[in-house]
């Protein structure tokens, strides 16, 4: 069974949580409704292998600006405000993460540095996975490189979508899809 | 082979010597014959439309010779350059992957010779050539951090002279001359397109170039412009 990681703060909220925390990918019954999660079994158990899951407090900066890309993030409960930030230290809100995404994807893949920052917005559950994991994972696991190839293309959209309403002021949908 | 646009088109991708230096070119054997079945190779004039925005997706292009300016544009006409493309870029590749419409539009500012694939052949060849597939993936992050560095470069720069001067260090960096005491860049866009770059007006554009060059920070020579004072374009770009 995975370990979970939890901070001291938080042994309340995993003790009730306890009963709403999928310990193996192979028992979430939320999988389905998501696009990383919905690989073949095959997958999924080395996936379940690879992971450690880690509760986190609101508040928490999962990924920062700049920083070297060593894990990626699976958000399983809990959501994350993507921000990018100016040397002056003003920050831009890109959109919310929501339960189901994963963090840190794009800097994890071209290995390079993270170009947003990730912030819990409450407490969380957590699946991380070294970047070096998830690299040899998809090389073994085509049907998981397509879903990040999925999971990619909708994240560039977001983007795109933000860059127009940032630099024409416009948007092509209500404003409030892109904080849900 | 010669084109009508004198370009020295690429056959084929199996005999390609640039193949090797791009990022998703350079497949496996097997990939690349089965890259080879399903391509389209085409040449365009400059000022071609690939792709408009919002059109739905017929495909993809892999840019193999020229360079390509992506935009977006608004209801009233604004528009705003995203990136230049340059060879061995993929366009319109979310797009194809995810089945929604062109989030930009695709203009050659070259001749170019470009590669089509139409989506149903391109997702097929997804599914068989994983290598091919982690290409893809690298090629989307990329893509979506270039994003993030737009998004963040229009939103939280104060003034257009900021975002000029980010501009143009960025430039000078990209051409490896960053390290130089007065580096040089080839200014390839006009002062048009520029201003569509950082979301301002050409006449802002022209007034700063004339600012820059009164104050002796830059100095051109036909379409080659040196940075004669890097410290002080650091300092606008830093926004103080």
């Amino acid at each position: 069974m995975t370990a979970i990681t939890v901070s001291g703060a938080l042994l309340d909220y995993l003790e009730s949580m306890e009963s709403v925390i999928e310990r193996s990918c192979l028992e979430c019954v939320r999988r389905p409704d998501r696009l990383f999660c919905g690989l073949t079994q095959d997958a999924l158990r080395d996936f379940d292998l690879l992971k450690s899951l880690a509760i986190y407090p609101r508040g928490t900066i999962l990924l920062r600006q700049g920083q070297p890309a060593r894990s990626v993030f699976v958000l399983c409960q809990g959501r994350a405000k993507l921000s990018v930030c100016s040397e002056s230290g003003t920050q831009l809100t890109l959109r919310i993460a929501n339960p189901g995404e994963v963090l840190g994807l794009s800097a994890a893949l071209v290995g390079g540095f993270h170009e947003i920052s990730a912030e819990l917005l409450e407490n969380a559950q957590v699946a991380v996975v070294k970047r070096k994991d998830l690299l040899e994972f998809l090389h073994q696991h085509r049907d998981a490189c397509l879903q990040v190839v999925s999971r990619l293309s909708q994240d560039l959209h977001f983007a795109y979508d933000r860059v127009r309403s940032v630099g024409l002021g416009q948007t092509r949908r209500p404003r409030a899809a892109h904080v849900h | 082979m010669l084109s009508p646009y004198g370009l020295d088109l690429i056959e084929s991708c199996l005999t390609c010597k640039a193949r090797t230096e791009r990022l998703f070119c350079d497949l496996s054997g097997p990939a690349l014959q089965a890259f080879e079945a399903i391509k389209y190779a085409t040449a365009y004039p400059k000022g071609a439309v690939l792709f408009v925005e919002g059109q739905a997706p017929r495909g993809l292009f892999v840019l193999c010779k020229g360079r390509v300016k992506l935009s977006i544009c608004a209801t009233d006409g604004k528009t705003l350059i995203v990136k230049i493309a340059e060879p061995g870029e993929v366009l319109g590749l979310s797009a194809t992957v995810s089945g929604k419409p062109y989030e930009l539009t695709a203009e050659t500012i070259d001749p170019c010779q470009v590669n089509f694939v139409k989506r149903d052949d391109f997702l097929r060849f997804l599914k068989e050539h994983s290598d091919a597939c982690f290409k893809v993936a690298e090629q989307l992050s990329e893509k979506y951090n270039n994003a993030c560095h737009e998004v963040r470069a229009l939103g939280l720069s104060h003034s257009a002279g900021e975002k000029l001067a980010k501009l143009l260090l960025e430039w000078s960096s990209r051409n490896g001359e960053s390290a130089k005491q007065e580096p040089r860049l080839k200014l390839a866009l006009t002062h048009e397109e520029i201003a569509q770059m950082i979301g301002t007006s050409r006449e802002t554009v022209t007034r700063l170039f004339a600012d820059l060059k009164r104050r002796q920070v830059i100095q051109s020579k036909g379409s080659t412009l040196v940075i004669r004072n890097k410290s002080a374009l650091r300092l606008m770009a830093s926004n103080n």
